[in-house]
């Protein structure tokens, strides 16, 4: 009787236990998701503050190491974010990334941009080529992309390139899309051009 | 045996209590099921993630994209560890001016296949490479030069038929590709190859500089697409160079000059591309100190001579290894002739150091322009030195001097439209400027130098007597594929100004800091670490601020053939080389130097041939292929300056075939006579990677991390609440049964 006794104990810990983890799990899953949706509402003021002063870099809050650098709009997809400055983990969480060390926005070469697939890049795998993208810079002015082509890519076997003097904007997310395991060497990228604003009626 | 038969009473006992085994299937065997159901379909949702890849070939449509679908460029299945290890070693031989070193490569076959190796690596940009021999076992098969095509064609054949071949190539004159073919499988091959270059002397300091990796360079221009349909896509086909560039209009052999780097960053502790590095060091002189600034040295003296070896044994190429010493105070000669004899001529190597000027020279006000590289290649520790030097320069500017800052990545921008008077809140705002600098973007650097170079008319001038002194300092790692266009760029432009290259990071490209400072008319400083920016900076300027010597001549006893023809400027501390072939007559008689310094006449005599009172040390090794190298690069010089590539090469040719080196037009190659791969097996093609330069950030060349842990844990949690459930449902029924045992 003794031993069935402690055999219910233990499985009742054991139920706690897993029931615990398993919430843990999931508000650790929601924290992500909340960051990702939450975020937007944070660092719109900062990006209005940023084009109000002409340009500036204004921080979301004031220890934030990360701050609006554009506003990317797919107007077909109902797509509207804010890129942030930087590629680090910091930055993504909140919002897709401009990656320093590509060119800047709006400029000549080869502009990277990285989001996460599960929240704010999860819609590059509804990109159709040829769809619109829309950029808008610090200093207010507005620029369109057209989506050129999709590809999937092996990061350690072809690295980033920073070549070509064209303006280029790549949106890059992890692939494939629904994986559970992150830090995977595989990435989805999309690439897009810029094509002569116009407005539509 | 006791608990099961108590687990299977329960269980009946469950049955009886819901009332019959249909309705305890229907309550309690249900839902279970129901639950695994949904447990199976999350896991196969997720499945994708090992789907196997699948090989796809052209840009495909992002129409064409299915969920689950992978379209891979590369041939799956490649793991990252390279199948071929490389394990390198080098050994100095420093004996007065001149260098001999000898570089080991060694190559392992990891993999089951039989394998083509092809690595790129640094030299120092003035060495002569004279000798390569590859060793397999006990067999040594000593290479010859041969003009370019010939040896690929020799490689080709030897690499087609089996043999074990090796084919060393001069892409640029501090980076060389060399190709092992037929490595079979566990098998290791050994390029052994020699040059010789001279030592260099700035500030009564004599440095040699081995570079061991290579800083990823920008190609600019526009991509080239390879042709299709011609038979240049077969001999592309037969001898890619497999680096990650795709060559562009501005820098067709982009390919060649950019090898693959190991995704992970080097360590000491367990070396990527491990290398031994020793040296013997007989300057005939007593010695001050002997260091290395980025690598800790063991020494040893024996009758004057130091051995020199790596404290730890081997090390990572991750970085240039440098080795410093110092004469003590007063032992340098101000002049000296190194000369040998090969096949009845004789050739000389001519070291003169001008006298120091006095220090009170007028102070000549000065617009110094600061040109400071803030492309990706700097990120990491490159962009702190940057940082650090523009600074430390800064602070040494005089009210008299003007000053502007210029950065470039992709596009430039400078600190001020036009030069500032070095005021105190001047100079205030460039350090905060300087702070501020960050690197990200490409490198375009032509429009930087020309922002630099060219002058803009000035109010100003007009009122001053005499225009100002222009000085660029151009502070970068050199991490560019098109150097012979900013060279010409440089020299075109260059007018009265002056420009001086300091060469920043672990592993910066010393070719173009060398050749840039001579087409603009200045000198060269390498910056590696942090805590020697002071000091650099500091001999700079003391070199922007003595008056240089100018209008150099050297009256020979009898005619010469000297190089370099133009004899350049010498800064404070620099001595004049020129390699000399005296032709069939030993040299004899009385050689004088001449020159200006501050509108000072200087001259100084020497003494040739044996003798009293001659500077002359006979029977030195190595000058005869120091004269050759110098003389091919005082020929491509003249191609610079804009002659006729076919004429040029028509007399490099047979100065490299005769001495038996390395140029832009010859090739080494080695062939051993025996077949050893057969016939039936194939030849796979690998590169062999270098490591990331020591403390430059990955983040140029990667791609940002984009995956979220949160789809693992809402599988996990999910997983972890299905088995918490399922374990309250079992314990459930265990509680509603045990009062009945007891009743």
């Amino acid at each position: 009787m003794s031993r069935l006794s402690s055999l219910k104990n233990w499985r009742n810990t054991l139920t706690l236990c897993l029931l615990l983890a398993g919430s843990h799990q999931m508000a650790g899953a929601g924290v992500i998701k909340a960051k990702a949706w939450l975020a937007p509402l944070l660092i719109d003021g900062a990006w209005h503050k940023t084009l109000l002063s002409d340009g500036a870099a204004v921080k979301p809050w004031p220890w934030a190491d990360t701050w609006p650098v554009a506003r990317l709009r797919a107007p077909a997809h109902d797509v509207d974010l804010l890129v942030l400055a930087g590629d680090s983990g910091n930055a993504l969480a909140f919002g897709p990334g401009h990656t320093r060390a590509s060119a800047q926005l709006g400029s000549n070469g080869l502009a990277v941009i990285g989001g996460h697939r599960d929240t704010h890049f999860a819609f590059l795998q509804q990109l159709q080529t040829g769809d619109v993208l829309q950029l808008q810079l610090p200093s207010g002015e507005l620029r369109q992309y057209r989506v050129q082509g999709a590809r999937v890519v092996n990061v350690d076997r072809e690295p980033l390139l920073a070549t070509g003097d064209h303006e280029q904007l790549l949106l890059v997310t992890c692939y494939p899309f629904d994986a559970l395991r992150a830090g995977g060497p595989l990435r989805y990228t999309v690439s897009a051009v810029p094509q002569p604003l116009i407005y539509a009626l | 045996m006791k608990y099961y038969r108590h687990v299977y009473r329960q269980l009946v006992g469950d049955a009886g209590h819901l009332g019959g085994v249909p309705l305890w299937l229907a309550f309690r065997c249900l839902p279970s099921l129901l639950l695994g159901a949904l447990f199976l379909l999350m896991v196969l949702s997720t499945a994708p993630a090992q789907a196997m890849p699948e090989r796809g070939s052209g840009e495909p449509d992002i129409n064409g994209v299915e969920s689950g679908q992978l379209l891979l460029l590369d041939q799956a299945g490649d793991t990252v560890t390279p199948a071929l290890m490389n394990t390198s070693k080098v050994h100095f031989d420093i004996s007065g001016m001149i260098a001999t070193v000898s570089v080991e490569q060694s190559f392992r076959n990891d993999s089951d296949r039989w394998l083509e190796g092809v690595y790129a690596f640094p030299l120092p940009d003035n060495a002569a490479v004279r000798y390569l021999e590859m060793v397999i076992g006990e067999r040594r098969i000593v290479g010859k030069v041969r003009e370019k095509a010939v040896a690929k064609k020799i490689y080709q054949a030897a690499k087609k038929a089996g043999k074990k071949a090796s084919l060393v190539e001069q892409q640029r004159p501090n980076l060389f590709t060399n190709r092992i073919a037929n490595i079979g499988p566990g098998e290791e091959i050994t390029v052994r190859m020699e040059y010789v270059q001279e030592v260099s002397f700035s500030a009564n300091t004599f440095s040699l500089r081995f570079p061991m990796t290579i800083t990823p360079r920008y190609m600019p221009g526009a991509p080239v697409s390879r042709p299709s349909d011609q038979e240049d896509a077969q001999a592309l086909a037969i001898n890619p160079y497999l680096g990650w560039a795709v060559p562009t209009d501005r820098v067709p052999d982009a390919d060649a000059i950019s090898p693959l780097l190991n995704p992970s960053p080097g360590s000491e502790h367990s070396p990527l591309n491990p290398i031994e590095i020793t040296a013997q060091l007989d300057m005939g002189m007593p010695l001050a100190n002997v260091e290395s600034p980025y690598h800790d040295i063991a020494l040893a003296r024996r009758a004057g001579i130091y051995a020199i070896r790596l404290v730890s044994g081997v090390s990572e190429m991750d970085r240039d290894f440098v080795l410093n010493w110092r004469p003590v105070t007063g032992a340098t000669p101000a002049a000296a002739l190194f000369t040998q004899e090969v096949d009845g001529e004789h050739f000389g190597l001519l070291m003169v150091v001008p006298p120091a000027a006095d220090r009170a020279a007028p102070a000549i006000p000065r617009e110094l322009i600061f040109v400071v590289d803030t492309s990706g290649s700097m990120g990491g520790v490159a962009i702190e030195q940057a940082r650090a030097s523009v600074s430390r320069a800064l602070q040494q500017l005089r009210p008299v001097d003007y000053f502007n800052i210029i950065e470039f990545n992709s596009m430039h921008r400078s600190l001020y439209r036009q030069p500032m008077p070095a005021t105190r809140h001047h100079v205030q705002r460039a350090l905060e400027f300087v702070r501020k600098l960050d690197a990200s973007g490409g490198t375009e650097m032509l429009p930087a130098l020309q922002a630099a170079l060219v002058r803009p008319r000035r109010a100003a001038d007009e009122f001053r007597e005499r225009a100002l002194l222009r000085q660029v300092i151009f502070i970068t790692d050199g991490a560019v594929g098109n150097e012979v266009a900013l060279f010409e760029e440089i020299s075109s432009r260059l007018g009265s100004g002056r420009l001086f290259t300091v060469g920043i990071g672990s592993a910066p490209n010393s070719w173009f800091m060398r050749k840039a400072a001579q087409a603009g008319r200045g000198t060269h400083t390498h910056v590696g670490d942090l805590d020697e920016v002071g000091q650099k900076m500091a001999d700079l300027f003391d070199q922007l601020a003595h008056p240089a010597a100018v209008d150099l001549t050297i009256d020979w006893p009898a005619p010469v053939e000297a190089w370099p023809q133009r004899l350049p400027d010498l800064y404070l501390g620099q001595p004049l080389l020129v390699a000399v072939n005296f032709g069939t007559t030993p040299p004899q008689g009385e050689v004088m130097i001449g020159g200006e310094i501050n509108a000072r006449a200087w001259t100084v005599r020497l003494q040739l041939g044996s003798g009293a009172g001659s500077a002359t040390a006979t029977g030195h090794k190595g000058v005869a292929s120091l004269w050759a190298r110098h003389k091919i690069a005082g020929l491509l010089d003249e191609k610079l300056a804009g002659r006729d590539e076919d004429a040029v090469r028509a007399d490099v040719l047979p100065v490299a075939l005769r001495h038996q080196l390395l140029s832009p037009y010859t090739s080494f190659v080695a062939v051993e006579e025996v077949i050893s791969r057969p016939q039936g097996e194939g030849l796979d093609s690998k590169p062999v990677p270098n490591t990331r330069p020591h403390g430059q950030s990955p983040q140029g060349y990667a791609y940002p991390r984009t995956a979220t842990t949160g789809p693992a844990k809402v599988w996990f949690g999910g997983l972890l609440l299905f088995l918490g459930i399922m374990l309250h449902v079992l314990r459930r029924g265990e509680v509603d049964h045990v009062p009945a045992v007891q009743s």
